[in-house]
């Protein structure tokens, strides 16, 4: 390809892309376009799009923090031929009864416009897990609770990758080139493993709960190796007072009304952060961007105006990130602000204020003594200023 | 580069068309004309305030809308934002809490009913964005 080509097919100007390549951002390899190359400039055209100057690119890209831009190449594009209407004629499935499957499996209603054929398939066999007779209400919750866990594995996958691959490259210097060009061969190697692997772990753990009956909580060791440790905003959120609902309107309706809470969350979080996992009424998010979660625990709480209203704990710091999930002193210093604050408040710890805009109003409540912590932690009240 | 409406105009003439294509959505239409969820949007920036609910008895269609607030009913939900921020919000590049929280949108009324709505109107940020693509690129975000 030539240089005008790729620009055009990144819809950037050459001189742009030009530029790019002068400067470094864009390595060539011989002065030609490797596909780690290509991959390189596709992900730099998005960052420019979303808005990060040229500078933070620059920095990124020069220590090769741009290089997994090539693991994409590893899913090509599907083929998007059928809407919701075709999937319905396809697989008999009623569309309402498709919305709440795609919905359940986390997938947004707007791609049920652009399937493909392994959508349909995907469809199909769930149509087949119907058919042979698991009650409506089961199957929902089952293929609710598998678009979780495999959003986690595949959050898990990617993050992992990064802490144990990828930074370990760029801290030894590596060229980006070669960064990328290594991160793609052994990722394409893993990739088809990971099917058969999830597949065996799946038996194999079905087995034995199976023989257990028994559903057990799992109490993990401590392990004082060095391990993968990120610094992430944590937020736990509930609604207060869920015990009395339960005994005013009856267990059902107050699982709606959780069930509810619960969607909502997830609509609304916004692009930086995910739920983690829902513990009855409680739901643990984590995300990257401390002032953007602020931001959104205080917005749904002014949103929430009616009883149980929900309460939101928000905490930023390092948490160690094992098994695809979040552990350590933070997370539990972020349940406990939570627990600690009452329905309809937003209570956050100096970390997060500290992070937060100057959109926000912060009214400190002192330093208070939270269960499990041996020293007082210093609260505050967030609100819109 | 912020995207804006060009005059009033445009913006009654975009919002026209985004409720158009809620009210058609074969999807959308039944849901919110069944929510029936009257609110009150007003674009600070420009003046303008527009009224709409769900169709009754035998009007036409599954909304009903009036570019004033002279209306023969109550708003339940009410949300003022800028014609910018409308851009943005319908074509799904404003998460609403944070919008509150920074204070670009602002809302009244029953909020219980406005989250509710998020999820059903979802499928109009697709439409929106492909119209923009089409008719009117300088407002793409």
């Amino acid at each position: 390809m030539t240089l005008t080509e790729v620009a055009r097919s990144l819809d950037i100007s050459p001189a742009t892309l030009r530029r790019w390549v002068a400067e470094g951002i864009v390595p060539l390899r011989d002065g030609e376009w490797t596909p780690a190359a290509l991959a390189q400039a596709r992900l730099v055209a998005r960052l420019r799009a979303r808005g990060h100057s040229l500078e933070q690119v620059r920095v990124a890209a020069k220590q090769g923090r741009l290089a997994f831009g090539y693991l994409e190449d590893l899913f090509p594009e599907a083929e998007v031929e059928y809407g919701l209407a075709d999937a319905a004629r396809e697989t008999g499935l009623e569309p309402e009864l498709i919305r709440r499957i795609w919905s359940a499996a986390g997938f947004s209603a707007e791609s049920l416009e652009h399937l493909g054929e392994d959508d349909l398939q995907l469809l199909q066999r769930l149509g087949a897990v119907l058919d042979a007779g698991l009650p409506l209400v089961a199957f929902l919750q089952l293929v609710r609770v598998y678009g979780q866990a495999l959003a986690q594995i595949a959050d898990a996958e990617v993050k992992l990758f990064h802490l144990y691959v990828h930074e370990p490259m760029i801290r030894d210097g590596a060229p980006v080139l070669d960064i990328a060009e290594e991160l793609s061969d052994l990722a394409s190697e893993l990739l088809p493993l990971a099917g058969p692997i999830m597949d065996f772990v799946h038996q194999r753990t079905l087995q034995h709960f199976l023989a257990q009956d028994v559903v057990g909580h799992l109490e993990l060791v401590a392990d004082d190796a060095e391990l993968g440790r990120v610094r992430v905003a944590i937020a736990f959120a509930d609604l207060a007072g869920y015990t009395r609902l339960t005994e005013e309107v009856g267990e059902e309706e107050a699982l709606e009304v959780v069930e509810r809470f619960v969607d909502v969350v997830g609509e609304t979080l916004p692009d930086t952060a995910r739920v983690i996992k829902t513990i009855g009424d409680e739901v643990m998010v984590v995300g990257t961007d401390a002032a953007a979660l602020a931001d959104w625990a205080v917005g749904l709480v002014a949103l929430s105006t009616e009883r149980p209203l929900p309460r939101i704990g928000v905490h930023v710091g390092s948490a160690l990130y094992r098994d695809g999930d979040y552990y350590g002193r933070a997370v539990n210093l972020a349940a406990r602000v939570g627990a600690r604050a009452t329905g309809g408040e937003v209570l956050v710890t100096r970390e997060v204020r500290d992070a937060a805009g100057k959109n926000l109003l912060f009214q400190p409540i002192g330093e208070v003594k939270l269960k499990g912590f041996g020293e007082a932690t210093e609260l505050f009240l967030a609100g819109v200023r | 580069m912020s995207a804006s409406f060009e005059s009033a105009k445009e913006l009654r003439e975009v919002i026209d068309k985004i409720f158009s294509m809620m009210d058609a959505d074969p999807d959308m239409g039944p849901k919110l004309r069944d929510a029936d969820t009257p609110q009150r949007f007003e674009f600070s920036d420009f003046d303008a305030v527009v009224n709409i609910r769900a169709t009754r008895g035998d009007e036409a269609g599954n909304l009903y809308w009036e570019w004033s607030d002279d209306v023969d009913w109550d708003s339940k939900v009410q949300m003022t934002m800028s014609s910018e921020v409308a851009n943005r919000y319908f074509q799904g590049k404003e998460n609403v809490p944070m919008a509150v929280a920074r204070r670009r949108i602002k809302t009244g009324g029953d909020l219980k009913a406005a989250l509710a709505l998020i999820p059903i109107t979802k499928p109009i940020y697709d439409q929106y964005r492909d119209y923009v693509e089409r008719e009117k690129p300088h407002l793409k975000v």
